[in-house]
């Protein structure tokens, strides 16, 4: 392991004192001269179409700027932008009909929020019922009523993808597994919901926009289209965020509803979501998902084969496309062996929120599917949980390793990670402590997952289930500058989401300079002025920054080293650098501060060598370390999601059978996602993503009744884990850097949930084994625990 | 008998104020948009969450619930009130220490509530820093860090105890 | 999600209160912690016209010793309540239950009259005033009257409480010695809602029998569901065994729970089974008896 001064510190964040002394900047924090207020009036019905909407009566009201709606929707915008490639069509107010109750169907701005929210209560809005779809299984059926009218039917996608020798590998198992399991539809639910102010100038046609959304200088131009407003005109600017998750990419609904508002009243006006706004009508639920799947096993507990049928309920619009199975297939046959698979999926439309994506982005779910089939096959087959992983646990020897469906994971030592995840927690003590909790008629649980993390997204995983290619560019950028007072600027053109993007920066500079990062300032730039930059998500930032950053610095270290050389009669070959500035190799006297760099560059162009250009500034553009286009037939996807990170993870748990509540007793994770940056940062982005995964597992569900009217539109229905649900977690880590990276970092932000849901199921099935229930669905609320209990106890199946 | 404005007099983070409020504005909107005290946080208008948290008259109250106009003649401390002049609390230097924090958005009500309980046990126990946390959501950190925070501020006497009652 | 517009008042003595209920009768809504009335002012489900904010009357905030037991005034907050030393000395059931009511900021505005009045079938006051058959005085202008507790709560979300009038003390009366209290829920976080929970308060003799036992359930129907069949069977038995199966299943028999999406009406009589037995045992063994 290289020894290094700044990576694998735990600096403290450089984002941390505006956060803690409440001088953030929020999006909600914004004020603008004038600023209106906007509240939106959303749709009771679950499926109508819009016969009249009378918006006088608050037009009228007092305090009141304008009302919008679909109509107004029609001529001030375009519809949202969509990543997906069929024509489902989706305008930010509802226009002539409603496809899920909370759908907006119009706005008001007002002097404030309390007088916007008078006027909305105060619009007429007339429908006609429709006849509502909830369950997936019916909307999809030929001739079920449609969720759009302008689509054949509501599965609106379907494609089965097969790899290697998916029959060979079935026929010549021993036994088939076989699992049907349920994967509910859960919200992300930052704390801090989506919002925007807008500001419309008519005269420029410029439209300035503050938002907590995501990939402003990626797709910002694509909000452009929707806002009906030139891309070189829109200057979209990076808040800090109060959390996303996944949820707060592009958010076209909230930006578009404010900037038409903007155009309309001639003001700025800000648009946050209420906590029910955000909970009915968001765009980005995560995937409801009926999984039946099927993984073959020879004799002696190899497996050969593996087929997934997934269908996915999308809501009534489908903007994200269905990216989330993309995502699955880069890691679908987990950590081991499996030489081929088959995946087929349904896409199907009803009449519910939307879905889009959250932490985890259907690897979560994927990877319960696949470690239950796993425990399934050594509970069927009499093997040790353990020893089944062991067996067909790719070896630290075969990477970088191409799986079936063509990704590569880059770098892996799985039975170092298992290994000291058993030490760590101490598995024949625990086996022990079960056994005699159980003599004591005690529902003592061990849980055991081992599944992958994978980081770095390609955007191949949104076209290649098509024909036609599409986006093969997702990079991101920063720049950098040496003042001329020697301070170090580092420009950041995506947003802080509450992971730890200065800091990473800051650290990867120290390490590249030799400079603390504390020094180090971090500056963010908005769409207009940005580079590319993808911006968070699918665990990216970590090795994206450090790339951007890597580049910046060799660039200006290219540039500094020559003023240096020249300044010191010396080769530019011969120029270290390190926390005071540049010196001489092996001549630590013959050197020049940074604050001397940078004056000499940006004041003394005549002490520089000819023909250099004044000022010390570099930027640099980092693609996807590893992106390699599917091949024409698809049968190989190529290299999409190389950074392939890993998990185990052991919790510990007690089910009461009388009332269903699950107890965790412990929870050991141990991770190994490359290269560690800043350890205490990555700990917490673990425990955080734990929580999370425990809320999937026991607590989070999004819920509608057979007419589609949302059941969990408040807190107090979609129950978030506090201080005493989520237990200490023990983490401890593994590195194996990556090949492809600068440091070998990976990303690591969505393990906790990718594998926590899968890790706590096993829990509660280990459980609840002497009753012989299995566990095919999550959440695994007190009831269904309960009803699982009763059932096995009066008719038992097994006897142990 | 008022539905409009009446004139309320509050003093926050020490400082008196006298402005005039709808009976019906909450009292978070009042610190937040009358007052320019945007480091309380909006996260729910429900009493769930408690990114609103403040302390009213030295108890810890969601000020999400609370009319302004209820507030009449109370002293009010919220985040700003912690490090007036920017250099942090030894509370909030504990938060940055262990990491109490990522995002930020329920770091404000967080840290009340930790002043709360600080001040009123010196040396809590881990299960009664999770009782008190409870009080409040946090969706990014999985309470881990604000734990070890806590610990780390008591360690430290990073409160003033509560003089005895 | 802001309130409606509303006339508000805040009157700082009980008479002025009442003159300003008399005044406006149902158009008024009276407001006391607001941990409640809040949340459904911000979804807007409550729209009074007049705000009647009781917060400002200290003096009906106190816990008073009175014949043998206590006197306590509606204003007083849930986390006085806990602290009481006369509270936890005298009936500490109320202040164990009032730790289980949401958390301490809850706990710092809530207040006894105010959950009273509120009388969400979910909640833990009223069920204990239930089990402690406490007094609640109603007053209006005119004058005061005396309701026992399980006359107080008439529907979901609905006691006997006139338009004009306001909640102004609950009495407790004393417990007879070897008397010990329970107050179990269950819940799906800690500080949420009960689904179902149990105020147990039972008394024993010499020879561990149960003389006196008082058995009430919250989230088990539309008003705290006093368990009297429950009581009967308990009466002059050691309460274990056979008894206490029989008591627990007259208990749950008696409820007709709601359903919503975090119990089933079935669920909620099977854990009606669940936290009667651990109160019913709790209380024994905390007035001396059991095993």
């Amino acid at each position: 392991m290289a020894t290094r001064t700044w990576i694998g510190k735990d600096v403290p964040r450089l984002e941390d004192p505006r956060l803690l002394t409440g001088r953030a900047n929020y999006t909600d924090d914004v004020r603008l001269p004038g600023m209106a207020h906007a509240a939106v009036l959303r749709s009771p019905q679950a499926h109508a179409r819009i016969v009249r909407i009378d918006t006088s009566r608050a037009r009228a009201l007092p305090g009141v700027f304008a009302v919008i709606t679909g109509e107004d929707a029609k001529e001030l915008s375009n519809p949202l932008p969509a990543f997906c490639a069929e024509p489902v069509v989706e305008y930010a107010l509802a226009v002539d009909k409603v496809r899920y109750a909370g759908e907006a169907v119009a706005a008001v701005a007002a002097v404030d929020r309390y007088t916007a929210e008078d006027a909305a209560a105060l619009i007429d809005v007339e429908y006609e019922a429709l006849p509502v779809l909830t369950d997936p299984m019916e909307a999809m059926k030929p001739g079920a009523p449609k969720v759009h009218d302008n689509l054949p039917g509501n599965l609106v996608f379907e494609k089965t993808m097969s790899f290697g020798d998916v029959a060979g590998g079935f026929a010549a198992a021993h036994r088939v597994i076989r699992r049907r399991l349920r994967w509910h539809r859960a919200s992300a639910q930052p704390l801090e919901t989506a919002g925007a102010v807008c500001r419309f100038n008519p005269a420029s046609g410029r439209m300035d926009v503050w938002s907590n959304t995501n990939m402003i200088n990626y797709v910002g131009w694509l909000v452009a289209g929707t806002l009906k407003v030139a891309p070189s005109k829109l200057s979209i600017n990076p808040m800090d965020v109060g959390g996303s998750f996944g949820s707060k990419h592009v958010l076209g609904k909230v930006i578009a509803i404010a900037a038409m508002l903007a155009r309309r009243t001639g003001r700025a006006v800000k648009f946050m979501e209420d906590r029910v706004d955000n909970l009915t009508a968001c765009e980005n639920l995560a995937c409801d998902r009926y999984y039946d799947v099927e993984l073959a096993v020879a004799a002696d507990g190899t497996f050969t084969g593996l087929r997934i049928k997934v269908v996915d309920d999308y809501g009534a619009y489908f903007q994200f496309g269905h990216g989330t199975h993309g995502n699955a297939l880069a890691q679908a046959t987990g950590p081991y062996r499996i030489p081929g698979f088959e995946y087929t999926v349904q896409c199907v439309l009803t009449n519910k929120c939307q879905q889009g994506v959250f932490r985890g982005a259907g690897s979560d779910a994927n990877n319960f599917a696949l470690e239950r089939l796993v425990d399934a096959a050594a509970q069927e087959l009499g093997l040790d949980r353990v020893e089944i992983r062991r067996r067909n646990f790719i070896q630290p020897d075969a990477f970088p390793f191409k799986m079936p469906a063509g990704n590569i994971y880059d770098s892996g030592d799985y039975p170092k990670v298992l290994d000291q995840a058993l030490t760590m927690a101490g598995w024949n003590e625990l086996r022990k402590m079960q056994a005699e909790a159980r003599a004591q008629g005690r529902l003592v649980g061990i849980g055991l997952a081992t599944a992958q993390q994978r980081s770095v997204y390609g955007p191949t995983e949104f076209w290649f289930w098509y024909d036609t290619p599409g986006l093969t560019s997702v990079p991101e950028s920063v720049g950098l500058s040496l003042g001329p007072t020697g301070e170090f600027i580092v420009t950041m053109f995506s947003p802080f989401w509450g992971n730890s993007p200065e800091t990473v920066v800051a650290q990867v500079l120290g390490e590249e300079l030799g400079i603390d990062p504390a020094t180090v300032t971090v500056t963010y730039e908005d769409s207009l002025h940005g580079l590319p930059s993808a911006g968070p998500g699918g665990s990216r930032m970590t090795v994206m920054l450090t790339g951007a950053v890597v580049g910046a610095a060799r660039k200006l270290k290219e540039k500094m080293a020559r003023i240096a050389a020249h300044l010191l009669e010396a080769a530019p070959e011969d120029i270290v650098f390190g926390a005071g500035g540049a010196s001489v190799r092996g001549v630590p006297n013959k050197a020049v501060g940074y604050a001397d760099l940078g004056l000499k560059a940006y004041w003394f162009k005549l002490d520089l060598p000819a023909g250099m250009e004044s000022g010390l500034e570099a930027r640099h553009t980092y693609d996807h370390p590893y992106l390699t286009p599917p091949s024409a037939d698809r049968k190989d996807l190529g290299a999409f999601y190389p950074m392939m990170g890993h998990g185990a993870h052991i919790p510990v748990v007690e089910v009461n059978p009388e009332t269903g509540q699950v107890r965790i007793l412990r929870y050991v994770a141990v991770h190994d996602v490359g290269t560690i940056v800043n350890p205490r940062s990555l700990r917490g982005q673990i425990a955080g993503g734990i929580a999370q995964g425990i809320g999937m597992a026991l607590y989070e569900q999004v819920l509608y009744d057979a007419g589609g009217q949302p059941l969990t539109a408040s807190f107090m229905d979609y129950l978030l884990p506090t201080a005493q649900e989520v237990p200490r977690i023990e983490i401890g880590h593994v590195e194996t850097p990556s090949p492809f990276t600068e440091y070998g970092v990976k990303g690591g932000g969505e393990g906790g949930r990718m594998i926590a849901p899968a890790a706590l199921a096993s829990a509660v099935e280990d459980a609840l084994a002497p009753l012989g229930v299995t566990i095919d669905e999550l959440p695994m609320t007190p009831e269904r625990l309960a009803t699982l209990v009763e059932a096995a106890v009066s008719h038992p199946a097994h006897i142990l | 008998m008022k539905r409009s404005a009446s004139v309320i007099g509050l003093t926050v983070n020490g400082v008196r104020h006298e402005l005039a409020v709808e009976p019906r504005r909450l009292l978070v909107d009042c610190l937040r948009d009358d007052l320019g005290l945007t480091g309380t946080h909006i996260g729910c208008e429900h009493g769930v969450c408690g990114t609103c948290t403040v302390l009213v008259d030295g108890e810890t109250v969601r000020s999400c619930l609370m009319l302004a106009v209820q507030a009449d003649g109370a002293s009010i401390t919220t985040v700003e009130g912690l490090a007036p002049d920017g250099a942090l609390h030894p509370l909030q230097q504990a938060f940055r220490e262990a990491q109490g924090l990522q995002c930020g958005f329920c770091t404000p009500g967080m840290l009340l509530l930790a002043w709360e309980l600080l001040r009123d046990n010196a040396s809590p126990s881990e299960a009664e820093i999770r009782a008190a946390i409870s009080a409040n959501l946090c969706r990014c950190t999985g309470y881990q860090g604000i734990v070890e925070a806590v610990q780390l501020a008591a360690e430290r006497h990073a409160v003033p105890a509560a003089a005895a009652r | 999600m802001k309130p409606p517009p509303f006339e508000y008042a805040a009157p700082r003595k009980t008479d002025e209160a009442l003159a300003l209920l008399a005044q406006h009768g149902d158009r008024a809504k009276v407001l006391a912690g607001g941990q409640s009335l809040l949340p459904l002012l911000n979804f807007r489900l409550a729209q009074p016209e007049v705000l009647v904010d009781v917060n400002r009357v200290a003096e009906l905030a106190y816990v008073r010793p009175s014949d043998g037991g206590l006197a306590i005034g509606a204003l007083t907050r849930q986390h006085a309540l806990e602290c009481s030393e006369a509270i936890r000395a005298r009936v500490p059931i109320v202040a164990e239950a009032c730790r289980l009511i949401g958390h301490l900021p809850i706990r710092h505005r809530g207040t006894l009259g105010g959950s009273l009045a509120h009388a969400d079938p979910a909640s833990e006051l009223p069920a204990v005033m239930v089990a402690l058959e406490a007094e609640l005085t109603a007053s209006r202008v005119a004058g005061r009257r005396t309701l026992p507790a399980d006359q107080f709560f008439t529907g979901i979300f609905t006691t006997a409480l006139a338009p004009d009038e306001l909640l102004t003390e609950v009495r407790v009366p004393g417990l007879p010695a070897r008397t010990g209290g329970a107050f179990v829920e269950v819940a799906r976080r800690a500080g949420d809602f009960a689904l179902v929970g149990a105020a147990a308060l039972v008394t024993l003799d010499d020879g561990g029998r149960v003389t006196r036992a008082r058995l009430a359930l919250c989230g088990a129907g539309p008003t705290p569901l006093r368990a009297r069949e429950a009581e009967r069977v308990l009466i002059g038995e050691r309460p274990d065994g056979r008894v206490l199966d029989d008591a627990v299943e007259k208990m749950a028999a008696a409820t007709d729970p709601p359903g919503d999406i975090h119990a089933s009406a079935a669920f909620r009589k099977k854990l009606a089974r669940h936290v009667g037995r651990r109160a019913i045992e709790l209380a024994v063994r905390r007035a001396g008896g059991g095993s």
